[in-house]
């Protein structure tokens, strides 16, 4: 479980975090998205206690963040923003080196190499030099070595970053699994696609936190939602009589299909299909249109930006 | 102090690798210890007798043997290569093995391990430290066999080592070491580019460079005395740059004030 209070974080007179809370249950993938310098790198690198808060307090697994960083460390794994690793070494060397600073045992430490080494397809070029290795390869070294040690809590920044397509899908299904195994993630992204589909929870940053929520929550609480429908038959007698049901903001019709907006999407979309069957229309579809991860992300960083 | 081995123990490897460091080190070891004694000895038979009897005198006072002035000669010069040794080996290794992290942006993961930032600047330390030691040793050791051999042929004498040498091998060259390789490695802090760490190491070598300047020029003789007296100066000096390693050292310092690439 990772536990943070009223976190600040000034660089001499730079504010990079301001007054950040928050709290990442067992098991849970939280996902912490914001613009470039909103502050996601330096709030990971408090928790994973690399660098300590001008203010505030925070707790990995009830172990102190300020009087037990060791311990902490010993128990997280961190995906740095940049691979990071020795190139001039072998990978498997390289996974033998940091893994030995976790006090792991040979026998475990040489199962473990070869599980993610295995896992992440790189075993047959282990002996080769990392700096032979293309950017997707390191990205995938890099995991291996924030997994080395089987933490329970996982810091990643930016997994799939310069991986391709497949690999990248390996890498998400990989963290879908940590849930499994009740690892807690905090996942830094840019991909508002990946957000979606792998977080529980989202927290959008710009040096504070301007959203928390869980995902669907999110989405419901987004004011207007839009719903297309699809008629047998031309759809522009309908839209004077949308405009008459309450909620309903906006109607746009064209052709067979009609687009509508309305307020509170869970009371109006009822009463909309009602009126339509009460009216004998012929319809063939009705879609509600949630907004995706990256409209709602636009829209509160939009917000703020003209706060 | 387990961790700062495994962090010695991977960086002597890639040490061993690196051809940048270890070939000028062996280049001049070599020149120094062997073929430099040789070539004195060798020049001084065919020199002029007169001049070189005039300007020993000028060192030594009144010598009626030449060949052991000439001996006494080599063994007070020789400390200066002594010194010039430990100065040099950690300068190449000690910004390399700093710079090398930069390179590889590995300081964050490292850190985010659960070693001690103390820990890292040991095993950094002794990346230098231990081979720079081991090499002037050696050298020593090289060296004064090489003069004996030389001495007894030419004159039935076995001048070493006497306490200057052991004075300059075995306290003098520990403490230089230890000094060069912190400095060297506070300095890398602030570069990203191994040759101007490099070149940092070189400057902080300068005031040894003048000692070895006024010795040849005749103008200063090392002894005992001036041998205690720099220790003495130089190993007060250990604690305080130490302390400033450790304040450099800081895991915040390290990834939001040193210079990266």
């Amino acid at each position: 479980m990772i536990e943070a209070w009223n976190l600040t974080k000034k660089f001499d007179h730079v504010l990079a975090v301001d007054n950040l809370s928050l709290t990442v249950g067992q098991g849970q993938i939280l996902g912490l998205l914001g613009p470039n310098g909103a502050g996601k790198t330096t709030t990971i690198r408090m928790l994973a206690t690399l660098i300590s808060p001008t203010s505030g307090r925070i707790a990995i697994n009830g172990l102190d963040g300020k009087k037990e960083s060791s311990q902490i460390r010993a128990m997280i794994g961190l995906l740095t923003e940049a691979p990071g690793m020795y190139e001039k070494i072998s990978a498997y060397a390289n996974l033998s080196y940091f893994s030995s600073f976790y006090g792991l045992k040979e026998q475990k430490k040489e199962k473990n190499i070869e599980k993610f080494l295995k896992m992440f397809g790189l075993w047959d070029r282990r002996q080769e030099l990392v700096g032979t290795y293309s950017k997707g390869m390191k990205q995938k070294l890099a995991l291996a070595r924030a997994l080395i040690h089987e933490p329970k809590i996982l810091f990643l920044d930016e997994p799939t970053s310069g991986l391709d397509p497949e690999s990248a899908r390996m890498v998400r299904d990989f963290i879908v699994s940590l849930k499994e195994e009740k690892t807690t993630v905090i996942l830094c992204t840019h991909n508002l696609h990946e957000a979606s589909s792998l977080c529980d929870r989202v927290c959008i940053i710009k040096k504070q936190i301007i959203k928390e929520a869980a995902l669907h929550q999110l989405q419901s609480t987004q004011q207007a939602t839009e719903a297309e429908i699809i008629f047998a038959h031309h759809a522009q007698k309908y839209a004077s009589l949308l405009k008459k049901v309450p909620g309903v903001q906006q109607t746009d019709a064209k052709g067979n299909r009609m687009r509508i907006s309305v307020k509170n999407p869970e009371k109006t979309n009822p009463l909309v299909v009602k009126k339509l069957v009460e009216h004998e229309a012929r319809l063939i579809y009705f879609h509600e249109m949630k907004q995706s991860l990256e409209e709602i992300y636009l829209k509160i960083i939009g917000k703020d930006n003209h706060a | 102090m387990h961790n700062a081995l495994k962090i010695f123990r991977k960086e002597v490897k890639e040490i061993i690798k690196n051809k940048n460091i270890w070939v000028p080190t062996l280049v001049i070891s070599l020149m120094f210890s062997i073929v430099m004694p040789i070539a004195i000895m060798l020049f001084a038979d065919f020199t002029d007798n007169a001049q070189t009897a005039n300007f020993i005198t000028n060192l030594f006072g009144e010598e009626t043997d030449l060949e052991v002035a000439l001996i006494d000669f080599m063994v007070k010069q020789f400390i200066i290569f002594l010194l010039l040794i430990p100065a040099m080996v950690p300068s190449l290794i000690a910004p390399a093995s700093v710079i090398m992290e930069k390179d590889s942006r590995t300081l964050e993961p490292l850190l985010a391990t659960p070693i001690k930032t103390s820990e890292l600047l040991l095993g950094k330390t002794l990346t230098s430290l231990i081979p720079s030691l081991a090499i002037s040793t050696l050298n020593f050791v090289v060296l004064s066999i090489n003069i004996n051999i030389l001495a007894y042929l030419k004159a039935g004498l076995v001048p070493l080592p006497n306490l200057e040498w052991l004075i300059t091998t075995f306290i003098l060259s520990p403490a230089i070491v230890f000094i060069i390789t912190i400095i060297s490695i506070i300095f890398s802090s602030k570069t990203t580019d191994i040759r101007s760490a490099q070149g940092i190491g070189s400057t902080i070598i300068l005031p040894i460079y003048l000692v070895i300047g006024l010795q040849i020029a005749g103008l200063f003789l090392i002894n005992y005395l001036y041998l205690l007296a720099g220790c003495a100066l130089l190993i007060l000096v250990c604690p305080l740059l130490l302390k400033l390693a450790v304040k450099v050292f800081d895991r915040e310092n390290i990834l939001t004030k040193w210079k990266m690439k």
